[in-house]
């Protein structure tokens, strides 16, 4: 283990790597979406009326905070111009001779248009664009009405008989920072320390080094492998901790939960993804390719592990799959404990799914201590 | 002097061919630049291939057991976003249903719906509660319901004018005085994998590049090959024969690769290919050259082949975030911003979106496009440059152990 600290703090750059990819990244993510959720997103209106009503409109849309008129002229290929070079995502178009249709109840068509190929703010302008146009329908019953000689709180009942009251649990503002952050990062984490425990072991047989470190640990691998992670994953606690208290502390993201179940399963988390390090490297003992297989198996973590799209819609044959991604465990004991408050007993097969990561590193120890003491694989 | 030119070009071609031989003699190499390009592709299609999420399950908590409550019901399970799962007793059972991950929504109607919807001046209230743990779940949950609210909306609106005498006709016409039709354009389906998949691609492209790049730069220091020098020339200074030589390789072989992601496989895939195929060709020829020049910037850090991994590997998260595809461009704040420009990728994909899944033509988007191409100017300056210093810093270090 001294041996181990000793070479850490040879190499410095490891532990600067890790602590500084880790911090850019946080620092990175929670900037990035600082505003938490998409306001102000562009949007176009070709107005072919151009009457005082449907400038009205316009002021109108241009006050809610979810859309900003980018654009207002009165050519839809402008317009969809616009859209096709990322500037806006949605168009609206109010027809020739609106006002006038409308008074006279010849129903006019409102046709309005969201771009798909971005996902967010095609979808944002959409729900912004469907409220104005029965914020429309609205107001106009509220005209005819209020001529008819009704009351106004009399009106709003007759022109909205029903409302959905909408609750978003665990996360009421619909904040995107708090449900792609607290995975994301995390998941670098984890890749992380997946990395770096294959590097830590692959080093030494790539080096052919592995020989001393044995001697070291008076031929024992056990106590190898032991004083050899230790300093390591003593970084990694530190790290995770870090990161648990940034988020839930200084970022403010809610736990409904228990702040140590949450904690205890990102420690799990951390640990399963060493085990995996010393599983691939265990199986693989040439260093470049453990790495190119660690680092394709972490990232396709963050897809597996459902935090965008649920797992419950992939094929049958990806879901069995998602089970192998460590991310996909710790994702579930987030949903948990974070956002639903719920008891101990529904993050126990998680959990214990996280320390069955730990029981495959024990079936290559047999092959990696062959490895480490014959050095017999090719060394490139 | 026509000798010297032709020599130089001859220079140049042997520089090519042995980065191609380098290539296809290393297997890390070969498996991230050939294996990893086509294989990612499929991996993220399995995973995204239902385009839709469809069922997902909810609860029902109906305290008010009324035909019209149930006639809402009936309608929204139609929808073919949702499942009404279970039907449960109280809230407090649907809640341990959310809680344990049976149900990802509970719609609750409250005691006096019905009462509410027949009082003309009453306004009934339905809660619907979402599972945020995925933002598919709401949106799925939360837009088929308020269709439904909408529609139920309008038949009440109908019946409650008709009590106030209006004509049937007349109530229709005001309830929908300005009828909406919506259309999503250029991807009707508007599925997830549609979204995300052509952003992959192009991102597949570069982070593989940016990878093979710097392990091959990696490589040649271990080995202490000298990228900056060809053989026969005392002076390391023909820096411009290897970038040109080294950086053809990579991009015959990457033109290749880049048909087959970009052009083939949206239409084996059946995502949005509604692009003109020649204008993602000539989008591909900045986009490529600009990336590798940036990774042959960055490789000249590079020491080892292992070392930085790291970074490379988190940066692909890190690209795809900061370039403003499936994080609204216009919420990042503006020096993520201006910092995305000098990334390829960035422009690379929103060009290649646009082209692909909007239809637009290199000239509608050639903000994007001449942007790579300034990028790929300066990656090359700054490639040439960073090779020169190499050079020269070995040079003199080996002059001064001598």
């Amino acid at each position: 283990m001294r041996r181990e600290v000793k070479q850490m703090f040879a190499r410095p750059l490891y532990m600067f790597a890790s602590a500084g990819v880790m911090l850019l990244s946080t620092f990175f993510f929670l900037t990035l979406m600082k505003q938490g959720a998409a306001e102000k997103m562009p949007v176009a209106v070709v107005d072919l009326d151009q009457s005082s009503i449907s400038r009205r409109l316009c002021h109108e849309m241009q006050a809610t905070p979810s859309v900003d008129i980018r654009l207002t002229t009165n050519s839809y290929p402008e317009a969809r111009e616009a859209m096709q070079q990322g500037h806006i995502y949605g168009i609206f178009v109010i027809p020739e001779g609106f006002y006038s249709d409308l008074v006279a109840f010849k129903r006019p068509n409102v046709d309005f248009y969201v771009t798909n190929a971005y996902t967010v703010g095609g979808n944002t302008a959409y729900k912004q664009m469907l409220t104005m146009v029965n914020l429309i329908s609205g107001a106009f019953q509220r005209e005819v009405l209020r001529k008819k000689g009704l009351p106004d709180d009399v009106i709003m009942h007759r022109i909205q008989p029903v409302a959905i009251e909408g609750h978003m649990i665990a996360n009421p503002w619909g904040n995107y920072s708090i449900y792609l952050v607290s995975t994301i990062l995390p998941g670098i984490l984890g890749l992380i320390c997946i990395i770096l425990t294959i590097f830590a072991i692959g080093f030494e047989l790539k080096m052919r080094t592995s020989h001393d470190w044995l001697r070291t640990a008076g031929g024992n691998y056990t106590v190898a492998m032991i004083g050899k992670l230790i300093p390591y994953t003593l970084v990694y606690i530190i790290l995770g901790i870090g990161c648990h208290l940034i988020l839930y502390r200084f970022a403010g993201f809610p736990v409904n939960g228990s702040h140590a179940r949450l904690m205890f399963g990102l420690l799990l988390f951390i640990f399963a993804m060493e085990a995996m390090g010393i599983f691939l490297i265990g199986c693989l003992p040439t260093l470049r390719d453990a790495i190119s297989i660690g680092a394709l198996y972490s990232m396709l973590g963050f897809s597996l592990s459902g935090f965008t799209y649920p797992v419950m819609n992939m094929l049958p044959a990806v879901q069995a799959l998602s089970y192998l991604e460590p991310l996909r465990h710790y994702y579930l004991i987030y949903v948990n404990e974070a956002l639903m408050g719920a008891p101990v007993e529904n993050s126990l097969v998680p959990a214990f799914s996280l320390c069955a990561f730990m029981v495959a590193s024990l079936m290559v120890a047999p092959r990696l201590h062959r490895a480490l003491v014959y050095q017999n694989y090719p060394l490139k | 002097m026509n000798l010297q030119i032709l020599n130089k070009i001859r220079d140049t071609w042997w520089v090519f061919t042995e980065e191609l031989k380098r290539i296809f003699r290393d297997p890390g190499v070969t498996v991230i630049f050939v294996v990893a390009t086509l294989a990612y592709p499929f991996l993220y299609k399995a995973i995204y291939w239902r385009e839709q999420i469809t069922d997902i399950p909810v609860a029902v908590v109906d305290m008010s057991r009324t035909p019209e409550s149930r006639e809402f019901l009936h309608r929204w399970n139609a929808a073919p976003d949702i499942r009404l799962a279970y039907t449960c007793a109280s809230m407090a059972e649907a809640e341990k249903l959310l809680r344990d991950q049976k149900v990802h929504g509970i719609i609750y109607f409250p005691h006096d719906y019905a009462d509410q919807l027949a009082d003309p001046l009453g306004q009934a209230h339905i809660s619907l509660y979402c599972d945020m743990s995925s933002f598919l779940y709401m949106k799925g949950i939360y837009l088929s319901c308020n269709q439904v609210m909408l529609e139920s909306m309008r038949n009440i609106q109908v019946d409650r004018y008709e009590k106030m005498g209006m004509g049937k006709e007349f109530a229709w016409t005001l309830v929908q005085d300005a009828p909406y039709s919506e259309t999503a354009l250029f991807t009707p389906t508007g599925g997830y994998g549609s979204f995300l998949i052509p952003a992959v691609l192009v991102l597949i492209l570069h982070q593989t590049l940016f990878f093979g790049i710097c392990m091959l730069g990696g490589t040649a220091r271990e080995e202490n090959k000298q990228l900056f020098r060809l053989p026969g020339h005392r002076r390391g200074y023909s820096v411009l024969r290897i970038i040109l030589g080294r950086s053809a390789a990579y991009f015959v072989l990457y033109y290749a690769l880049a048909a087959v992601l970009l052009v083939g496989l949206p239409r084996l895939f059946d995502i949005p290919h509604i692009g003109n195929p020649c204008d993602i060709l000539k989008l591909m020829v900045p986009y490529l050259l600009a990336t590798i020049f940036f990774s042959m910037s960055v490789s000249v850090f590079i020491r080892n082949r292992e070392s930085g991994m790291v970074l490379l590997i988190s940066s692909s998260l890190i690209f795809l975030f900061i370039a403003g595809i499936s994080w609204p461009k216009e919420m990042i704040p503006a020096a993520w911003r201006y910092l995305s420009y000098i990334i390829p990728y960035t422009s690379g994909a929103h060009a290649f979106i646009h082209i692909n899944s909007m239809g637009a033509s290199l000239w509608t988007t050639r903000a994007e496009y001449y942007t790579l191409w300034i990028l790929t100017g300066a990656y090359f300056f700054t490639a040439c440059a960073l090779l020169f210093i190499t050079g020269w810093w070995t040079e003199h270090k080996a002059k001064k152990a001598a």
